[in-house]
């Protein structure tokens, strides 16, 4: 039994405490995907809170034979995708980070220390959509068959998202050396 | 421009990306806080009925039991329509879908037969939070080699969600009953209202 499966039993027979060694396991990761994800750490936050209290009211829906992960980051990817689709109909934009992405350098080299205010710019240029696929892929590092298994979403369309993702960006790759 | 330079950009961008994001400290405290303040996660439905546990019950409440045990399962073995649930004179028999069917039975416990129509596929199964959405554990059967898939469980009186399964990966909310909100697990699921007057 791994140690996730271990876990998650003992949490299921009564020891709350449990969840926290997973907690512990996955936050960091499940931190970095929801940042890139939703551009902030405000909403990151929320996502991952909303994430992980899912996740333990359903662990008895869990299945062992499953990668807690892959079963973790399925909730995760749709926390963000509410998130991201109520603040749209908020018209809420990033406002707290847009002085420092304004100040940004758009330069092609010699980024140093604000690349992170300048990647996290970049994806949000990004369709969420694409984004998310791009984030999966490139970010996560996972197979087109684990990224279909986990949006739901056919592995050919999955790779036309990615690849279009990449054509976003070598775009605006274009526009930064034109410029 | 060439496409190395492309290629550099777009790995410049996911190795940036990939660096780790520093969170609030009080975060993961505050997760914790949440989960403690909800009500412990109950292991699955089929769990907790093969649990082993003890009953008190008067003799009178025995029988009574006892009795409706041998009901349920012989009304049970009506609604169980395929070959399988056929004696060799046609009759009915009582063949539990389940093997749990005779287990679980009380006032608040109804036998229900779901119907699911996928010519094509080789394997369906009914999953929900009645069987913890196992995949594996209810299995539909084809009726009369149609078109038409069947299986009988028994619910707990309430609401339940669930959806079927075919061929292992495709879950397909059930197109004749009232349609869940997405749950965030990705699929929507069908709802069924389980109450004590009757089964279906």
């Amino acid at each position: 039994m791994s140690d996730d499966a271990a876990d998650v039993q003992r949490v299921l027979g009564g020891d709350v405490d449990a969840y926290a060694a997973l907690v512990d396991r996955y936050y960091d990761r499940c931190a970095r995907f929801a940042v890139r994800m939703l551009g902030n750490r405000d909403d990151a936050e929320d996502a991952l809170q909303a994430t992980f209290l899912r996740a333990y009211k359903a662990l008895n829906r869990y299945q062992e034979r499953d990668r807690f992960s892959a079963w973790l980051y399925r909730i995760l990817v749709n926390q963000c995708r509410s998130l991201a689709a109520r603040r749209a109909h908020r018209e809420r934009v990033f406002v707290r980070e847009e002085a420092l992405l304004l100040n940004a350098p758009d330069r092609a080299v010699g980024w140093t220390g604000e690349d992170e205010e300048f990647v996290q710019r970049v994806l949000a240029e990004l369709e969420p959509l694409l984004r998310e696929a791009f984030l999966l892929k490139y970010i996560e590092e996972l197979s087109y068959e684990e990224m279909s298994a986990l949006t739901g979403v056919g592995v050919s369309a999955l790779k036309m998202r990615v690849k279009r993702a990449c054509d976003r960006l070598r775009e605006r790759w274009e526009r930064i050396k034109d410029d | 421009m060439t496409e190395s330079d492309d290629q550099t950009y777009v790995e410049w961008i996911a190795r940036e990306a990939r660096r780790p994001v520093v969170m609030g400290p009080a975060a993961r405290t505050r997760i914790m806080d949440a989960v403690r303040a909800e009500p412990a996660p109950r292991r699955r439905f089929w769990h907790r009925l093969i649990e082993p546990r003890l009953i008190s019950a008067s003799p009178i409440a025995s029988l009574a039991l006892a009795a409706g045990l041998v009901g349920i399962g012989v009304f049970g073995g009506t609604f169980v329509n395929n070959r399988d649930g056929l004696t060799s004179t046609g009759l009915p028999q009582a063949v539990p879908a389940l093997p749990i069917a005779r287990v679980p039975v009380s006032d608040t416990v109804k036998v229900m037969t779901f119907r699911f129509i996928a010519p094509q596929a080789a394997k369906v199964s009914l999953v929900g939070d009645f069987n913890g959405w196992s995949v594996d554990e209810t299995p539909m059967t084809r009726v009369d080699n149609g078109g038409v898939w069947s299986v009988t469980v028994p619910l707990s009186v309430g609401r339940h969600l669930y959806s079927f399964v075919v061929d292992s990966q495709d879950w397909i909310a059930d197109p004749r009953a009232p349609v869940a909100p997405d749950d965030g697990f990705g699929h929507a699921n069908s709802v069924v209202l389980v109450s004590r007057g009757s089964s279906s």
